[in-house]
């Protein structure tokens, strides 16, 4: 499904962000990226997603390097994954319906459907859509622009997820929720990346994670384990 | 919001662009249209004054008085070899007794008995024309070679008038060019300004659409879109102005062309002109738009 070959990406002649990472992931796989701050989980995200390029490494999804992929071939493979970036992604002004209901309509759904899936969607991770489906992003509270977010990433019934930083924003009703969600797709065959963030002591961020889960520590851009 | 792939959708919100800020909108069209209509009228001036030749009065010449024993066979043969000068255009014989009439015709000369002389003492004279454009220098170079010539007796000839027309000509030409270049780069750079600016108050929405595998080209057609749009109102607004400035000039600007002896076609503009200068200007606001948005979303 999924393989980084020995990764590496530079920012200028600063310290690199990722050095020598491998990985791979198959079909219905939920691996969560551990790391403290700074430790290059984000970067890595960012690579999957066809975001950015590595400067050394080959990623490649479903057989195809990430590299070598014109700009309207990324962005067709972007519309097959699911992606929640790091911090807040949406679109203030427009309602929650048309923030989610957006990624749909990008992938070529009618109008309707695109109204119909999102409120699908919504409704999987556990937002009132009747209460909140016309308001604004700028009037929710930073839990719910998040599960905004993760429904939006959930929309196009994607094959592989990318999930930065997904539950610190969320309180712990709602991660439970999340979390059994995302256990329900791995299940169905949805590859699920999630990183998260660890405290001083080395423990991840927001519990419980599926049992299933497999991980990857990473400490100063590197494999730790 | 219905963001869609569709133009129609495209179409829709590249309204919202232009339309959501009407102050830009107008300062955007309204500069356009002015820069365009400056540019129309320049055009249209030059298409009407074709084809563009100095008129008599503005080319060099020079008065070649004949020396006064030359017969009527050495006047023939000095106006072949005042001819065969370079640069020379053409050498009129003006004979001394046509001369002294004219002289005795004008009304401020006729009072001193000028039609009464005998014998008259004026010499019969050559008026040489130089070819239009010729460098000042080469016309003196040439005015030399007349003094040379056999049965000459002397030539009259003012080289700083021409050297000031010559300059001033060249003068005129050079800051029509400066001009025109200037309103067109004022036009390229004031279209793809507009643009960029409309991608950069919608970077967050560009952002987003980037995150969620929006191809490039659907996301840039809401601006391509608004580029042309602002350009086709602009073009239209100044075909408008040219339209009405033509009517209002026309009058005065054949007058002066009449009495300086210049050429003036009054034609009417043809019907297809506004359309197709609408539609140019259309694609090349399209393919502004299209080249800012580019660049604006590789930097923002």
């Amino acid at each position: 499904m999924l393989t980084v070959e020995r990764v590496e990406k530079r920012y200028g002649e600063f310290r690199p962000a990722l050095v020598g990472v491998d990985l791979a992931i198959g079909r219905g796989e939920f691996l969560l990226i551990q790391g403290p701050a700074g430790s290059g989980k984000s970067v890595l995200l960012r690579l999957l997603a066809g975001l950015e390029a590595p400067s050394k490494g080959t990623i490649r999804i479903a057989g195809e390097d990430l590299a070598r992929m014109r700009p309207r071939a990324l962005a067709h493979l972007r519309r097959s994954l699911g992606i929640l970036p790091p911090g807040d992604s949406l679109l203030h002004r427009r309602s929650v319906v048309e923030n989610v209901a957006l990624a749909a309509w990008v992938a070529g759904a009618a109008v309707e459907e695109g109204v119909r899936r999102a409120r699908a969607a919504l409704d999987l991770v556990g937002l009132d859509v009747e209460r909140y489906g016309s308001a604004p992003c700028a009037q929710l509270a930073s839990g719910q622009r998040q599960c905004v977010a993760l429904a939006r990433a959930l929309v196009n019934r994607p094959v592989l997820l990318l999930l930065d930083d997904l539950v610190a924003p969320l309180d712990e009703a709602s991660a439970a929720r999340v979390l059994q969600v995302l256990d329900h797709f791995s299940e169905a065959g949805v590859s699920v990346i999630a990183a998260v963030r660890t405290d001083a002591t080395g423990v991840p961020t927001g519990a419980p994670w599926p049992a299933r889960s497999r991980t990857l520590r990473l400490l100063d851009g590197r494999v730790a384990g | 919001m219905n963001y869609t792939t569709s133009r129609i959708s495209a179409l829709r919100e590249a309204l919202r662009k232009t339309l959501g800020q009407p102050v830009a909108f107008v300062l955007v069209v309204g500069s356009t249209a002015g820069v365009l209509a400056t540019l129309a009228l320049g055009s249209l001036a030059l298409w009407r004054a074709q084809p563009i030749e100095a008129p008599q009065w503005m080319r060099p010449q020079a008065l070649v008085l004949a020396a006064g024993a030359a017969g009527e066979v050495d006047l023939a043969a000095t106006q072949a070899a005042l001819r065969k000068v370079a640069t020379v255009a053409s050498a009129d014989f003006v004979g001394r007794d046509a001369a002294l009439a004219e002289l005795a015709q004008r009304k401020t000369l006729s009072a001193l008995g000028l039609a009464d002389l005998r014998p008259n003492p004026l010499p019969d004279a050559f008026l040489v024309g130089f070819a239009a454009g010729a460098a000042p220098a080469a016309v003196e170079v040439a005015v030399a070679e007349l003094r040379k010539v056999k049965n000459v007796d002397s030539v009259e000839y003012q080289p700083d008038l021409y050297r000031r027309m010559s300059l001033l000509s060249q003068l005129t030409e050079r800051l029509a060019l400066l001009l025109g270049a200037s309103l067109v780069a004022c036009l390229v750079i004031g279209v793809a300004l507009a643009a960029a600016y409309w991608v950069r108050v919608d970077r967050d929405e560009a952002r987003v659409l980037h995150l969620l595998g929006a191809e490039p080209a659907v996301m840039r057609r809401p601006y391509v879109y608004a580029g042309a749009l602002s350009l086709l109102t602009a073009a239209a607004l100044a075909w408008w102005v040219v339209a009405a400035a033509s009517a209002w000039l026309e009058p005065a600007i054949a007058e002066l062309a009449r009495q300086y002896s210049l050429h003036w076609a009054p034609d009417p503009l043809p019907p297809w002109a506004g359309a197709l200068c609408c539609l140019g200007s259309a694609l090349v606001g399209a393919a502004l738009a299209s080249a800012a948005a580019r660049l604006a979303a590789r930097f923002s």
